[in-house]
């Protein structure tokens, strides 16, 4: 009996994991399939145009890929720097009593629904950016300043237990060696946690090129491509929410394209996470 | 103690970084800011049609123009910008948010619209053949445009298309009817024939919602019985023998910001806002 439970739960196990990867596979499958003959239908040329006019035939997502790497750009520039030197603090500075309040409060940033960033964004960084630069307000900057808001807690997540994670001796030797704290936090352990850094800053990417709601209220979907820093543009995810809902034939197609070029950057992003991640071990 | 002046020293920081961007001079700046709706929108559509954005080459909206997904985020786009521009459907229409202008000084009342004086309004239509019109269908058609059916519309935002419409008494027909066309009437029809299934129960009605264009298509060959429009139907499509009915009216609220000074535009410099011609509200003259 015990004999027989064992070997039916092990196949419980195999099924859920079985079960998560037949889930990626039918969503690369579908995606791909349906996808990429759109590619060709609609012609590369086309597709990879600069031009999205679908009434009229046009479907070039290239400025809605530039998009999307602006945005990013923008978020790791200002999400990165914060977001680590808060968890070289919160690991390695910060007072206990601090700390309990601290800590919760990220894990709450990480909890607050992308809808309710992007009501902040729209009646608080938006109005800001208005006043302050005589545009509307909506753009690469406000975008980018809420997109580096939203990656703290995905950043600090993941480099604070990397910082954590550092052997104490590393520590205490820099100390015995004369060092000061902050000299021996910031010159042994932040670089012994480099690749758990890495990790967020990978992660922060992976959550900043994927997040739409927020996104779609705070940059202006503008179908054009973008020009400077205040200037609106629209992501790849924006395009795809956008236009879904009343899209029909060859223009639902191409949004479906779209969301394939948005995957294989995810993959790209994957990709280069786990060599950043070989290459560390190995060393 | 070094830490609390550490702590202090950041707050300070803090609220000096605020009070910078406070004190940031307000740049005066009148260049409009375009905005739209998303492509495919039946609201975009409607709009560019009526206000001659779309020509023969297609849709010529601004590359420039803000999309909004929304009708709530059109009005709180264009109630946080004192230089917007936007549309939405007069029903959805916020006077405490937004100020909708005149239209070649017809300001957008359900009064005008029904007079046809206001000039972005569109129909929505049903149209049939007489001869493929069976007693249910015909039926159906005299709830919609029945006391009763015109309450719904008018509940759904849109302006009664009737006046001193008759109450509808249930007919306790039974049987089938197809609808078929525009995705914005759709949403009307599903509640209309949710209502009058309540007083009819035994009916079936099968409403699908793939375009103005083939709804009309389709009852010109007569796959549907009743084909659904939000759009004035052309003279090639009458000359097949449609008859057409309008059931409500929508007009579309052209907004801008509440302390824009503008209070009338005319179609023509509606028009070139939004092809991007006119960038500025000073260029209006």
């Amino acid at each position: 009996m015990a004999k027989f439970r064992e070997t039916a739960m092990r196949y419980v196990f195999l099924l859920s994991a079985v079960l998560c990867i037949a889930c990626v596979a039918v969503i690369c499958m579908y995606l791909l399939g349906s996808g990429i003959p759109t590619m060709f239908e609609i012609g590369l040329d086309n597709f990879f145009g600069t031009t999205w006019q679908p009434g009229n035939g046009n479907y070039g997502i290239f400025p809605f890929i530039v998009g999307s790497i602006y945005v990013t750009a923008g978020a790791i520039l200002i999400g990165v720097p914060i977001g680590a030197l808060c968890a070289v603090y919160l690991a390695w500075f910060c007072p206990k009593r601090l700390y309990k309040v601290l800590n919760p409060a990220v894990r709450l940033m990480a909890g607050i629904p992308s809808i309710i960033y992007g009501f902040f964004g729209l009646t608080v960084l938006v109005p800001m950016i208005q006043s302050m630069t005589g545009t509307s307000g909506k753009g690469l900057l406000t975008a980018s300043l809420l997109l580096g808001i939203m990656i703290l807690p995905t950043i600090i997540g993941t480099a604070e237990p990397a910082l954590r994670a550092v052997p104490r001796p590393y520590y205490d030797g820099a100390l015995a060696l004369g060092a000061t704290h902050e000299r021996s936090v910031f010159s042994v352990v932040v670089p012994a946690a480099g690749s758990g850094l890495m990790s967020g800053v990978i992660l922060g990417i992976g959550r900043a090129i994927g997040e739409t709601m927020a996104v779609i209220m705070i940059a202006g979907n503008q179908t054009r491509m973008p020009g400077g820093l205040l200037d609106g543009l629209r992501t790849m995810t924006s395009n795809i929410v956008l236009e879904m809902g009343y899209s029909t034939g060859l223009h639902r197609q191409a949004l479906v394209a779209t969301g394939v070029v948005l995957f294989v950057f995810i993959l790209l992003i994957n990709l280069l996470f786990s060599l950043a991640k070989k290459k560390e071990g190995t060393e | 103690m070094n830490v609390w002046k550490k702590m202090a020293a950041f707050a300070m920081a803090g609220l000096m970084s605020v009070s910078l961007f406070a004190g940031c001079g307000k740049t005066e700046n009148n260049k409009i800011t375009v905005v739209s709706r998303e492509e495919g929108s039946g609201t975009r559509g409607a709009f560019i049609e009526l206000m001659g954005v779309e020509t023969d080459a297609g849709d010529q909206t601004t590359k420039d123009a803000e999309i909004a997904n929304s009708t709530s985020l059109v009005q709180n786009t264009v109630s946080g910008n004192k230089n917007a521009i936007g549309y939405l459907s007069l029903g959805a229409y916020d006077s405490k948010l937004v100020k909708a202008v005149s239209v070649d000084g017809v300001a957008p009342t359900v009064e005008n619209i029904k007079k046809g004086s206001y000039a972005v309004s569109r129909p929505f239509l049903i149209c049939y053949k007489e001869e493929n019109l069976t007693e249910l269908g015909k039926d159906f058609v005299s709830f919609i445009l029945s006391q009763d059916g015109q309450k719904i519309v008018e509940e759904k935002g849109y302006i009664s298309s009737v006046d001193n419409a008759e109450a509808y008494t249930a007919s306790g027909l039974t049987g089938k009817l197809s609808l078929d066309g525009s995705t914005s009437v759709g949403p009307l029809m599903e509640v209309l024939a949710e209502k009058y299934r309540e007083v009819n129960p035994d009916v079936v009605i099968d409403i699908q919602q793939t375009g103005s264009g083939s709804g009309i298509t389709a009852a010109i060959e007569g796959s549907c019985e009743i084909g659904m429009s939000s759009r004035n139907l052309k003279d090639e499509e009458i000359a097949k023998g449609l008859t057409h009915t309008a059931i409500a009216l929508d007009g579309i609220a052209v907004v801008v910001h509440k302390d824009n000074g503008v209070d009338n535009l005319t179609q023509e410099q509606i028009q070139k806002i939004y092809t991007g011609e006119v960038t500025a509200w000073n260029e209006l003259g």
